[in-house]
């Protein structure tokens, strides 16, 4: 008998049928197989020359002092003694690693360029790419996308965001939050949290039924948190970590119970450096050296569905857009219309530097099947690289971005 | 009955003497008056209401317009524009001056430009006030904070800044532009935007940019040229610059940083000339201050589509869309009749049948109108507080209110900082906060209304005391549970309905678990505010 939550949800007479077979919400699972993200986001605007995109031979860009343009392979970053951990992170994994340069940010203002980074579009109505992954993979997560800090769009798929929000999710799922407010209540214990839930699921899934809409989103949600109820020991979720490293990594245990599609962590720093762009290479070490821990831990660690998480999880990093080339008076760098992204791990095309910029920090044309600079070529937006995400996820970037050729170069395979 | 009303029985449901849509399908006139009453004053209706007119449904105009009197009304309207505005962020800016928490200093900027709405409102003046009122509104503690004069009074009342900046409403406010900064180059141009998109509903930051090559590299050479001859810059630049030179009073070129410290500087009004060089216009009409930028921005059309938009999305919880342009253009017609006014705007979308209905047989038009509407968090905590007598409080500050517990944007709501967008969409954050609100509350009615040392009257459990068991006094518990449903919901259970024994099974279960009659009525109570229908309107 195969019974999917959304089929049920079609009728809700079912409900006292799936009880006689001992249906329970846990029977919902993550579809194995389905490749899990985790997002990392840069907000304010990173220099993508500070290491994604090296010029030092320019006389037109301002490039870090004591740094050099390192080559591994295919790869090109800015490397050198100030970029220890850098240099690490691409040495251990650079096979595994896409640098994407030169994308049309399509904007130089943060709002506006954050919406275009994570949803290729300026219209609010769109989800972002986690979003949207989360809410229309084949698999049923409890938490769809977690958003342990930095940017969210949820556009029309708001059901499937969850937002840590501190300690308060926590709170909320143990239930300590009853007995912390000013009229305290004693917390229910779980026997009985779980008899009243039967009941509330019962009359949700009832009126889900007769409502549709908003309706089913808040049944396919009560279930969702009553297992997350149900396995937060299971999950560690006592904790949802504090530092960058702390939360990619209980992104991707999350992941690895089937709790969690996507995750999105910011990357800390005062990255919109107009007073002081020396900032930018300390941020970016402090970002790989935590880059490369979770590596560690996603390639040692078994999977849902592979035999180690690194084979099922995809890691993307993005900001809104890149900084001038030149230093101004303050020794900062401004806003940049042209960006970078970093591309690492399941069903990426390893080895490989997609796009490119000339000695201006000028994007130019390029062939999308093999990321290389061609006349014939065409200028690669955030709209093309989402459209590669989306395809990575499984899904058929047509159906949302219609028209928006995908960076094939970027997929591996 | 519960749930819509077919068609075929809508004759006798709808006011008398208004045609309804016939491909309709309206709700009943209990979910009617509550989806009114929830959106215009954030609480359920009284069961007296709901009987007045479930008896006489043509009483729904006559509610409607008692419920726009309301005070909440006021409260309800500014909660919608706050979505538009913004400027509700928690925030000080710094401000600190003395005797007053952070949280009240917060409150009194964002809500300055909230309150002249208020006041907009309240008085029913056109919308237009908002940006040609030579005047603001100020709380005792805002005026102590910007140095104002205040007419005197109980809460907000008429004031004036005092550094002679020209009024003009919300576009002289000091906590709009501490809301929308602007420093360095940027010269006013975020907040041009900020005026752009708060009052004509168009963000240039939500405009594409296509530069070619030759304007990329002028950019990089000599941007401010490129802005002001680069066709594609001028796109954008064209009028968004003239926009930005009226607000160069509030840019304090004589600091480092233009950072704004509260201060209007007539003196430097003309320093437009030292950054776009361009000089103050609306669209290129030329305009000699910030009043008679107000005066044009009035007279723009898009003003008021924007003004009746925000009413719309407010109060349907939906984007409008070209779909929505009939109905757009009969609320647009009513705001512009009634003199701009906001109260006879939202009567006139709250009469529509399109808002009373709960779908309709025609598939398209049943995308518009159906579906139910989800409580923000303010109206969440009215709901359950008028329900229960319960308001979950965190450190003296309402849970649900407070943007600091990350209850708000877990429920859906916004901060107006990183989150500005509603999620009209329950989430699994929006389900917990349900249910441990639910459980806080129910503890509190269970543990007050089982006291048999009670000499008030109960707040929910009237019809059953400590003693009562299902198996001895089970018509006291159907006759409970029965009154418990109408109370978290307004809709009385069907006559044949399973939740009555259903929930005495629950007690039983609970009390063999927790040997306490508190702890089992604070379940069932629980479980029934629980109900979606209290989520949802």
């Amino acid at each position: 008998m195969s019974i999917s939550r959304r089929n049920l949800l079609s009728n809700a007479a079912a409900l006292s049928a799936l009880s006689a077979v001992g249906w329970h919400p846990s029977m919902a699972r993550a579809a194995v197989g389905e490749r899990k993200f985790i997002f990392f986001y840069a907000m304010g605007g990173w220099d993508t020359t500070a290491v994604f995109d090296p010029h030092h031979n320019s006389d037109y860009v301002d490039m870090e002092q004591d740094t050099l343009t390192e080559t591994l392979g295919n790869l090109a970053f800015t490397g050198g003694q100030p970029r220890i951990f850098t240099s690490r992170f691409f040495s251990r994994w650079g096979n595994q690693t896409s640098i994407v340069n030169g994308i049309d940010a399509h904007s130089v203002g943060h709002a506006s360029g954050r919406q275009f980074a994570m949803t290729g579009t300026s219209a609010s109505s769109y989800p972002d790419w986690p979003t949207l992954l989360a809410a229309t993979g084949q698999g049923d997560y409890p938490l769809p996308h977690i958003v342990f800090s930095g940017p969210n769009f949820p556009g029309n798929k708001g059901s499937a965001v969850v937002r840590a929000g501190g300690g308060t999710l926590l709170n909320l799922i143990d239930g300590s939050i009853v007995g912390a407010s000013d009229m305290p209540a004693p917390v229910p214990s779980s026997p009985a949290d779980s008899i009243v839930d039967a009941f509330v699921y019962d009359r949700v899934a009832n009126f889900a039924g007769k409502r549709g809409g908003r309706a089913e989103s808040l049944i396919s949600n009560l279930d969702r948190a009553m297992e997350i109820e149900g396995r937060r020991f299971e999950a560690g979720l006592s904790d949802l970590g504090n530092s960058m490293l702390e939360q990619a990594i209980k992104a991707s245990e999350m992941m690895r119970l089937g709790l969690s599609r996507c995750a999105m962590v910011g990357v800390p720093g005062g990255w919109d450096s107009h007073g002081d762009n020396t900032v930018q290479g300390l941020q970016f070490e402090d970002f790989f050296d935590a880059l490369d821990q979770l590596m560690d831990h996603l390639a040692t660690t078994p999977g849902l569905s592979s035999p180690w998480l690194i084979d099922e999880v995809t890691v993307v990093a993005l900001s809104e857009f890149g900084r001038t080339p030149l230093l101004n008076g303050n020794g900062g760098k401004d806003h940049w219309p042209y960006n970078s992204a970093l591309f690492v791990g399941s069903g990426v095309r390893g080895n490989r530097m997609i796009g490119k910029t000339d000695t201006g920090l000028i994007a130019q044309p390029i062939d999308f099947k093999t990321g290389l600079p061609a006349d014939s070529g065409d200028m690669l937006g955030a709209e093309h690289v989402g459209a590669a995400i989306l395809k990575l996820g499984g899904i058929d970037p047509e159906s949302h971005l219609p028209g928006v050729q995908t960076l094939d170069a970027l997929l591996k395979g | 009955m519960s749930g819509a009303v077919l068609v075929a029985l809508l004759a006798s449901c709808a006011p008398e003497g208004e045609n309804t849509q016939p491909e309709l399908i309206l709700l009943s006139p209990r979910e009617q008056l509550i989806r009114a009453s929830v959106d215009l004053r954030g609480v359920h209706p009284s069961e007296e209401e709901l009987l007045a007119i479930e008896a006489s449904p043509g009483l729904y105009a006559d509610f409607v317009d008692r419920y726009i009197d309301d005070p909440r009304f006021i409260e309800r309207t500014r909660e919608v524009f706050n979505q538009r505005f913004l400027t509700r962020t928690g925030s000080t800016y710094g401000q600190d001056p003395g005797g007053a928490t952070g949280d009240q200093i917060a409150a009194a900027i964002g809500d300055e430009p909230l309150r002249l709405l208020s006041y907009i409102v309240d008085n029913d003046l056109p919308y237009s006030e908002l940006v040609l009122a030579p005047y603001t509104v100020a709380s005792p503690l805002l005026a102590e904070v910007w140095g104002l004069e205040r007419e005197a009074g109980d809460g907000w009342t008429l004031a004036h800044y005092t550094d002679g900046r020209p009024e003009a409403g919300i576009l002289t406010m000091n906590g709009v532009w501490f809301r929308y900064p602007s420093m360095g180059g940027n010269a006013n141009r975020h907040r041009a935007n900020a005026v752009s998109k708060m009052l004509l509903c168009d963000d240039y930051l939500s405009r594409p940019i296509v530069l070619n090559r030759a304007a990329v590299d002028q950019l990089t050479i000599d941007p401010e040229a490129a802005i002001s001859e680069n066709p594609g810059c001028q796109s954008c630049h064209a009028t968004l610059d003239p926009l930005s030179a009226h607000f160069f009073g509030f840019f304090p070129t004589d600091l480092e940083d233009n950072t704004f410290d509260g201060v209007y500087r007539p003196e430097q009004e003309g320093n437009w000339r030292m950054y776009a060089d361009k000089e103050p216009g609306f669209y290129g009409t030329p305009t000699n201050g910030i009043p008679e930028l107000a005066a044009q921005l009035s007279d723009d059309p898009r003003f008021i589509d924007c003004a009746v938009q925000t009413v719309f999305e407010g109060f349907t919880q939906s984007s409008l869309d070209d779909d929505d342009w009939s109905r757009f253009q009969d609320l647009r017609a009513a705001f512009v009749d009634s003199n701009q006014s906001i109260r006879t705007t939202v009567r006139e979308l709250v009469l529509s049948d399109a808002y009373r209905a709960a779908g309709s047989l025609d598939p398209d038009l049943d995308a518009q109108v159906s579906g139910v509407r989800v409580a923000s968090p303010a109206q969440l905590s009215g709901i359950i507080s008028g329900i229960t007598g319960y308001s979950w409080q965190f450190n003296g500050t309402d849970g649900l209110l407070d943007y600091g517990t990350g209850l708000p944007v877990l429920l859906g709501g916004i901060d107006g900082d990183t989150v500005t967008e509603r999620s009209y969409e329950p989430s699994v954050g929006a389900v917990f906060i349900q249910e441990r609100l639910a459980q806080s509350a129910a503890w509190h009615v269970a543990d007050h209304d089982l006291d048999p040392s009670r000499s008030d009257d109960a707040r929910m459990l009237a019809y059953v005391t400590h003693d009562s068991r299902p198996d001895t006094d089970a018509e006291a518990f159907d006759t409970q549970i029965r009154s418990l449903y109408l109370q978290a919901t307004g809709l009385p259970l069907d006559e044949d309905a399973d939740e009555p024994e259903a929930l005495a099974q629950l007690w039983e279960q609970l009390y063999a678990l927790e040997a306490s009659p508190t702890a089992a009525w604070a379940g069932v109570v629980s479980a029934v505010l629980r109900d979606p229908r209290v989520l949802t309107y």
